[in-house]
């Protein structure tokens, strides 16, 4: 396994890609509003100096800090910036994992502490945003020491001690994999913090956290067992929906938005060569609760109007009228490799509707993304109409997490 | 609705900024100096592409005695049904990086549309232009109608 991992972390990165184009934000309280509008789903240090925190809704963001300042979200211009800043990663390593749209893994063995910052400031001067790095000899270290350097460090967390002074004192859910109920199981055993979690025997944490307690045991010892994952590791499902904007209790916007998360789930699977064999829905109410229910297809397919249909089918199943629905999820599973997909006769499209398909997409390609869709999207033209919907963040693919 | 737009010091001539200093603020300490234009103000301005020149203008009317629309803004749809038509509007372009409605400062990429009629003394007076708002903007700041912009749409 690799002997030195580094983990390149941008600062407030939606915030620093706004400042690259809008160089007056620099220095100023600004946070990054959701499509919606309603939440901060990033901010500036500035505005976080004043409480504001991610997530927190505008009205009480505008409360803490009223002279902040409010920019919509732009999936598309952050990922001209995250790719610039993966590929001039990817000059002086070998092995570079797209962790994020702003985190980077990288094998840092044959680069010295010097090169590594050099990197950093190149970094900064050539796309703008500023980066933290942490490098050590794992990739859960890597992480601890990114974040432990934030603002624009570079912490070096090699050496026993320096080890030990990232892990002191550190809560241990602090760990990207030890959520709420992990740290419950292991408080029970008077483990709080990092340095107590890797003194605690190795078969308890196994016992409490399974193979991947077991993992970030080894990991926050020293001992790199998490891969630099160079290409994505193979979906087990894909899944295209999230919330509906304004929440809705209307059946044909309801099934505009089947058809329009259709279409953006057989984007995906065309991305990735693959064809789904089941297709889920998942609904959440405005009032609280939700539901869920999932279907078999007649075979593997990627093909509108099966998936589209079955997609009804499931709105139907899930939803009845009157319930004003907020978030729509439309996910395909048992997703299978075109090449090796069994043929069926149910799932073919007919020859003259893969012409028709393919005719769509090189129009799409050439005109817009949506220039061409399904006539059942149009009771959402005012979606359509707001180009910040024309892409989300699940539309930059390669990364390895969401 | 729109109550007030600020520039960064740059996007204005030396001698308009030099003109206009009481506008001048600091948001943040360490942040650069920006100028705004707010309808409290005593004297409510804007400034205005005009004739291939920025010049600022009054904001709206405030003169119940003038002919001109006791207001600061002007319904696009009053616009296209020919309501203005009397007092032949000309359309102008607000430069503003940052906008202000309900208390929510936020970004504006190009710039705002208005337009600018003149009252019984001739002089001119910009109105800026307004458009039901779209979902965004009306959960962001709880308001129902949102300046028309100029580039990328809220």
């Amino acid at each position: 396994m690799y002997k030195r991992i580094a983990h390149l972390d941008a600062d407030c990165f939606y915030v620093s890609c706004e400042r690259v184009r809008h160089p007056f934000l620099c220095g100023q309280p600004v946070g990054v509003l959701g499509n919606q509008g309603a939440c901060v789903i990033a901010g500036s240090y500035e505005m976080k100096a004043h409480g504001v925190t991610v997530g927190m809704p505008i009205w009480e963001a505008r409360r803490l800090c009223p002279e902040g300042i409010f920019v919509k979200r732009d999936f598309e211009w952050y990922e001209v910036l995250s790719r610039q800043i993966l590929d001039r990663v990817r000059r002086y390593s070998p092995a570079v994992e797209y962790y994020s749209i702003d985190e980077v893994f990288f094998d840092a063995q044959a680069m010295s502490d010097r090169e590594i910052r050099s990197l950093q400031q190149q970094l900064k001067e050539e796309t703008g945003v500023p980066v933290s790095v942490g490098v050590s000899l794992s990739k859960t270290l890597a992480k601890s020491a990114s974040g432990s350097g934030k603002p624009f460090g570079c912490v070096f967390a090699i050496k026993e001690d320096e080890r030990n002074r990232l892990l002191h004192g550190r809560p241990v859910d602090k760990i990207t994999g030890i959520a709420q109920r992990s740290r419950r199981k292991l408080e029970a055993f008077g483990i709080r913090t990092c340095e107590d979690f890797v003194r605690a025997d190795r078969r308890l944490i196994r016992r409490l956290l399974t193979k991947r307690g077991e993992e970030l045991w080894w990991e926050l010892n020293g001992v790199s067992v998490l891969p630099i994952h160079t290409t994505r590791v193979p979906h087990k499902y894909l899944s295209r929906g999230g919330s509906l904007g304004a929440a809705t209790a209307d059946a044909e916007r309801l099934s505009a938005w089947v058809a329009r998360n259709t279409e953006r789930l057989i984007e995906a699977l065309d991305y990735h060569g693959l064809y789904c064999e089941q297709l889920a829905m998942s609904l959440q109410f405005k009032t609280g609760g939700g539901a869920l229910h999932g279907v078999n297809l007649p075979a593997a397919t990627a093909d509108f109007r099966t998936l589209y249909a079955a997609g009804k089918e499931l709105l139907a199943a899930c939803w009845k009228p009157g319930i004003t629905v907020a978030y729509m999820h439309l996910i395909a599973e048992k997703l299978t490799c075109r090449e090796h997909a069994q043929r069926s006769l149910l799932a073919e499209s007919e020859p003259r509707q893969q012409v028709l398909d393919h005719l769509r997409q090189a129009i799409n390609r050439q005109v817009g993304r949506w220039a061409l869709r399904s006539g059942a999207t149009l009771p959402l033209k005012d979606i359509y109409d707001d180009p910040a919907n024309a892409y989300e963040i699940c539309d930059i693919y390669g990364k390895s997490c969401f | 609705m729109c109550f007030g737009i600020a520039l960064p010091l740059d996007a204005l001539p030396e001698s308009l900024v030099h003109q206009h200093r009481h506008r001048v603020v600091l948001r943040e300490p360490g942040a650069a100096r920006e100028i705004r234009f707010l309808l409290c103000d005593p004297r409510p301005e804007l400034p205005v592409w005009h004739d291939n020149r920025l010049v600022v203008l009054p904001w709206g009317n405030r003169d119940a005695a003038s002919r001109l629309p006791h207001t600061a803004w002007c319904r696009q749809e009053s616009l296209e049904a020919g309501l203005w038509r009397h007092l032949h509007p000309e359309p102008v372009v607000i430069p503003a990086s940052l906008g202000l409605d309900k208390g929510v400062w936020f970004l504006i990429t190009e710039g705002i549309r208005g337009v600018l009629v003149k009252d019984e003394q001739g002089t001119p007076h910009v109105y800026m232009l307004t458009q039901p708002a779209s979902h965004y903007y009306r959960i962001m700041t709880r308001h129902n109608r949102m300046p028309v912009f100029l580039g990328r749409q809220m």
